[in-house]
C-alpha cells in the first residue's frame, strides 16, 4: 500500500510539467511553474509593480520626513502657513494616514514621531522580506535621509534651504540621466561649489561647519545617485575594470623585492598590518559615498605606513610608500578599481580630493594603478626575456629566490619547490624523448624510402624479362628418339618356386 | 578620519635621495635624525599651519617618489598644486638636470603652480667647497629665467628651511588675495580645483 502511494507521489503527469501559462513549453518549479519566457514576462510585470510601489512608498516617506522636519523646525503655530495648507490636503485623504500624520504633528515631542518612523521602517523592512526584490538599498537611503535631516536641524533656516537645494538638485539629476557621465559629474561639481559658496556667503556658516555640512550633503545626494552614476553603462568603466583585474592577475609573480618594497612580511605584526591594508582597499568597493571610499583608501595607507615603520624603524617617505601601495594593490586585486577611481574623481567634493590628506592617498592610488597598467620589464629592473617568461608563466621568480633563502622556509613550500623542480626536469626529459622519438620516426621513414628506392633502381637496371623457352633445351626431351632404343626399365618379377 | 582642511597644495619634486623627505621632516618637526624616528608614522603627507600676516594658512605638503620608474606618473601628483619645491642635491649635478625636467613639466602643464628651486645638503659644502656639483651662478641664472625663487638649504643644520616654506606661504597668501581683489564679483564655476573658502581660522 505504502509503496503504491509513494509511487503516486513520484508520478508526475505530463501536463504538470508544462508551463502554467500553457504555451506548450516545459515549466520549471524554480520559475513557479512557468517556462523561462513566460516567467520573464511575469517577473517583469511584478518588478514594474514593485518599482511603482517602491516609488510611492519613497514619496510618501519623503513627504512625511519633510513634514516632520517642518514640524520640528517650527514648533506649533508660529509657521502655520505651510502647516495648515498641509492639513487641508491631508484631511481629504484616508483617515489612517491622517492619524499617522497627526502623530507627527502632535505636540507630543520628537520621541513620538521617531517611534512612528521606526514603525514605518519596520513596515518597509517587512515588505522587503516578503518581496522577491531586495529593498536593502531603499532602507539604507531612508536611513541616510533621516540622518541628514537630523543633521540639518541645528542649521535652522540654512538647513531648510540646503535640504531644498538638494532636493532640487536630485530632481534635476534625475532628468539628466540620459546625459553623458561627464556632464552629470560637472553638474554635481557645480552644485558642490554653489552650496559651499552659499553656506559661506549667504548663510554665514563658520568654515568648520561648512566642511561638515558639505560632507553630509555629499553623503545624502551620492547615496541616492550611486546606482545611476557608479560604473554607468554608457562608459567603458566596466571594461577597464576587467582589464585591470586581468592585468593584476597576470602579474601575480611580482615580488616585493622587485618593487623595492621596504616591508618585511616575515615579521608577524607587519604581515598582520599588510592584511589589514588589503582588507581596507578591498572594502572600498562596498561603500557608496565617495568620502567613505576615500576613508577606506586613507585607512589602507595608514596601515601601510605602520607596516613600513615597523620594518624600517623610521618614518616612511613617498619613496617607500608608493611601491608598498602598488604591492598592496597587486596583492589585493580590489574589485572594480577603475570604476571606483572614476566615481570618486567625478563625484567627490573637489576641495577634499585636491588638497587634503585623503586627496594625497587617492592620488597615490591613481598613480599605483597607472603604474600597474604601464608596468614593463624596465620598471621592475628585469631583463625583457625574464619579464616575458614570468608573464607567460614559463618560469617563476619565486623559485629562484627560494634557493637563496631556503634555510628558514616551511617544509611544505620547500617540498613544493622541489616538486616543481622535479616536474620541470621531467618536462625537459619528456621533451628530449619526444624529440628522439620524432627523429627515430624520421629515420625509419627515410630508411624505408631508401630501401624502396634502391629496389626500384635495381628493378630498373635489371628488368625482369620472361623469355620464350630455349628450343635447344626443350629438344632435349622431345627429340630424344633414341630413348626408344633403350631397354625397358627393369620390372620386378615374381618367381614361383 | 583625517578631516583637516588644507588651503594650498605644495608638492615636493626631485630625484631620489636628494633629501625631499628630510627637508619636510626638518621643517615640520624641526629635526634631522639619522637614527630611529619617533612618533611619526609617515612624512609622505603633512599639513602644516603657518601664520602669515595676521591670518593662518594650512599648507598640505605632498612628498613624491623620486625614482625614475614613476616619472611617467608625476603629472598626477602636481595637478592642482599651488607651489612646487623642486629639489636637487648641491653636490650632484645629475640631480639638477632632473630638476630641470620637472621645471619643464610644470611650466607646460601646471601654469598656476609657482616654482621654488631648492638646493639641498648645503652643509656638505661647508666642509668642502669643492664638493659643489654645479655652479651657483648658473643655477641663479636659470632660476631668473624661469622666474623661480632659489634657496640653498640644509636639513641637517636647518639653514634656510623655514625661510623656504615661509616664502611659499607668503606668496600663496599674496597671490590669492590679489586674485580675490581682481575677481571680486561672481563665482567662476569653471575653476573647480581651487578651494573656495578661505578663512583666518583653523581647527586643529
Amino acid at each position: 500500500m505504502s509503496l503504491k502511494s509513494e509511487r503516486r507521489g513520484i508520478h508526475v503527469d505530463q501536463s504538470e510539467l508544462l508551463c502554467k501559462k500553457g504555451c506548450g513549453y516545459y515549466g520549471n518549479p524554480g520559475w513557479q511553474g512557468f517556462c523561462s519566457k513566460c516567467w520573464r514576462e511575469e517577473y517583469q510585470k511584478a518588478r514594474q509593480k514593485q518599482i511603482q510601489e517602491d516609488w510611492e512608498l519613497a514619496e510618501r516617506l519623503q513627504r512625511e520626513e519633510e513634514e516632520a522636519y517642518a514640524s520640528t523646525q517650527h514648533p506649533q503655530g508660529a509657521q502655520s502657513l505651510t502647516f495648515s495648507k498641509f492639513e487641508e490636503k491631508k484631511t481629504n485623504e484616508k483617515s489612517r494616514k491622517v492619524t499617522t500624520v497627526k502623530k507627527f504633528f502632535g505636540a507630543s515631542s520628537r520621541a513620538g514621531s521617531k517611534k512612528v518612523l521606526a514603525g514605518k521602517l519596520r513596515e518597509v523592512q517587512e515588505t522587503k522580506a516578503a518581496s522577491p526584490i531586495s529593498r536593502q538599498v531603499s532602507v539604507e537611503t531612508d536611513r541616510v535621509s533621516k540622518d541628514f535631516i537630523e543633521f540639518l536641524k541645528p542649521y535652522h533656516k540654512a538647513g531648510q534651504e540646503i535640504y531644498k537645494q538638494c532636493k532640487l538638485f536630485l530632481e534635476a539629476m534625475h532628468h539628466k540621466r540620459e546625459l553623458s557621465i561627464e556632464e552629470q559629474s560637472e553638474y554635481t561639481q557645480d552644485f558642490y561649489q554653489n552650496v559651499a559658496d552659499k553656506l559661506h556667503a549667504r548663510w554665514k556658516v563658520p568654515p568648520e561647519k561648512v566642511e561638515m555640512a558639505m560632507d553630509q550633503i555629499e553623503k545624502y545626494i551620492m547615496t541616492r545617485l550611486y546606482k545611476h552614476v557608479f560604473c554607468p553603462e554608457t562608459t567603458e568603466d566596466e571594461k577597464k575594470d576587467l582589464a585591470v583585474q586581468r592585468r593584476i592577475r597576470a602579474l601575480h609573480w611580482v615580488t616585493p623585492q622587485m618593487l623595492c618594497v621596504p616591508v618585511n612580511e616575515e615579521i608577524p605584526e607587519v604581515s598582520d598590518v599588510v592584511v589589514k591594508a588589503i582588507t581596507d582597499i578591498i572594502e572600498m568597493d562596498s561603500k557608496r559615498v565617495p568620502r567613505d571610499k576615500l576613508a577606506c583608501i586613507t585607512s589602507c595607507s595608514k596601515h601601510i605606513f605602520t607596516a613600513i615603520r615597523t620594518t624600517k624603524d623610521e618614518p616612511a617617505s613617498a619613496d617607500d610608500f608608493l611601491p608598498t601601495l602598488i604591492y598592496i594593490v597587486l596583492k589585493g586585486n580590489p574589485p572594480r578599481l577603475q570604476s571606483n577611481i572614476q566615481y570618486i574623481t567625478r563625484f567627490c567634493n573637489p576641495s577634499r580630493l585636491m588638497t587634503g590628506e585623503d586627496g594625497y592617498y587617492f592620488t597615490n592610488l591613481c598613480c599605483a594603478v597607472a603604474f600597474i597598467e604601464k608596468l614593463d620589464a624596465q620598471s621592475l629592473n628585469l631583463s625583457q626575456e625574464d619579464f616575458d617568461r614570468y608573464m607567460s608563466g614559463q618560469a617563476s621568480p619565486k623559485k629562484q629566490e627560494a634557493e637563496n633563502w631556503s634555510a628558514d622556509m616551511c617544509v611544505g613550500v620547500r617540498q613544493m619547490y622541489r616538486n616543481l623542480d622535479l616536474l620541470s626536469q621531467l618536462n625537459e626529459q619528456q621533451e628530449r624523448i619526444m624529440n628522439e622519438a620524432k627523429k627515430l620516426e624520421r629515420d625509419l621513414i627515410d630508411w624505408t624510402d631508401g630501401v624502396a628506392k634502391e629496389v626500384q633502381e635495381i628493378v630498373e637496371k635489371y628488368p625482369l624479362e620472361i623469355k620464350p623457352p630455349n628450343p635447344a633445351l626443350a629438344a632435349i626431351d622431345s627429340e630424344n628418339v633414341e630413348n626408344d632404343k633403350l631397354p625397358p626399365p627393369l620390372q620386378p618379377q615374381v618367381y614361383a618356386g | 578620519m583625517s578631516g583637516q582642511r588644507v588651503d594650498a597644495k605644495v608638492v615636493m619634486l626631485g630625484k631620489e635621495y636628494v633629501g625631499k623627505t628630510s627637508l619636510v621632516e626638518r621643517y615640520v618637526h624641526n629635526r634631522f635624525l639619522v637614527g630611529p624616528y619617533q612618533n611619526t608614522i609617515g612624512a609622505a603627507f603633512v599639513a602644516k599651519v603657518m601664520p602669515v600676516g595676521g591670518r593662518t594658512v594650512t599648507l598640505g605638503i605632498w612628498d613624491t617618489a623620486g625614482s625614475e620608474r614613476y616619472e611617467a606618473m608625476s603629472r598626477i601628483y602636481y595637478r592642482g598644486a599651488k607651489a612646487a619645491i623642486v629639489c636637487y642635491d648641491l653636490t650632484d649635478s645629475s640631480s639638477f638636470q632632473r630638476a630641470k625636467f620637472w621645471v619643464n613639466e610644470l611650466q607646460n602643464f601646471e601654469e598656476n603652480c609657482r616654482i621654488y628651486l631648492c638646493g639641498t645638503k648645503s652643509d656638505l659644502l661647508d666642509d668642502d667647497r669643492r664638493k659643489r656639483g654645479i655652479d651657483f651662478h648658473d643655477v641663479q641664472d636659470y632660476a631668473d629665467d624661469i622666474k623661480a625663487e632659489l634657496f640653498e638649504t640644509s636639513s641637517k643644520t636647518g639653514q634656510n628651511v623655514d625661510e623656504l616654506f615661509k616664502k611659499v606661504a607668503e606668496d600663496y597668501v599674496q597671490f590669492t588675495s590679489f586674485q580675490e581683489m581682481t575677481e571680486e564679483k561672481g563665482v567662476d564655476l569653471s575653476q573647480k580645483n581651487t578651494p573656495t573658502y578661505f578663512y583666518s581660522c583653523c581647527h586643529h
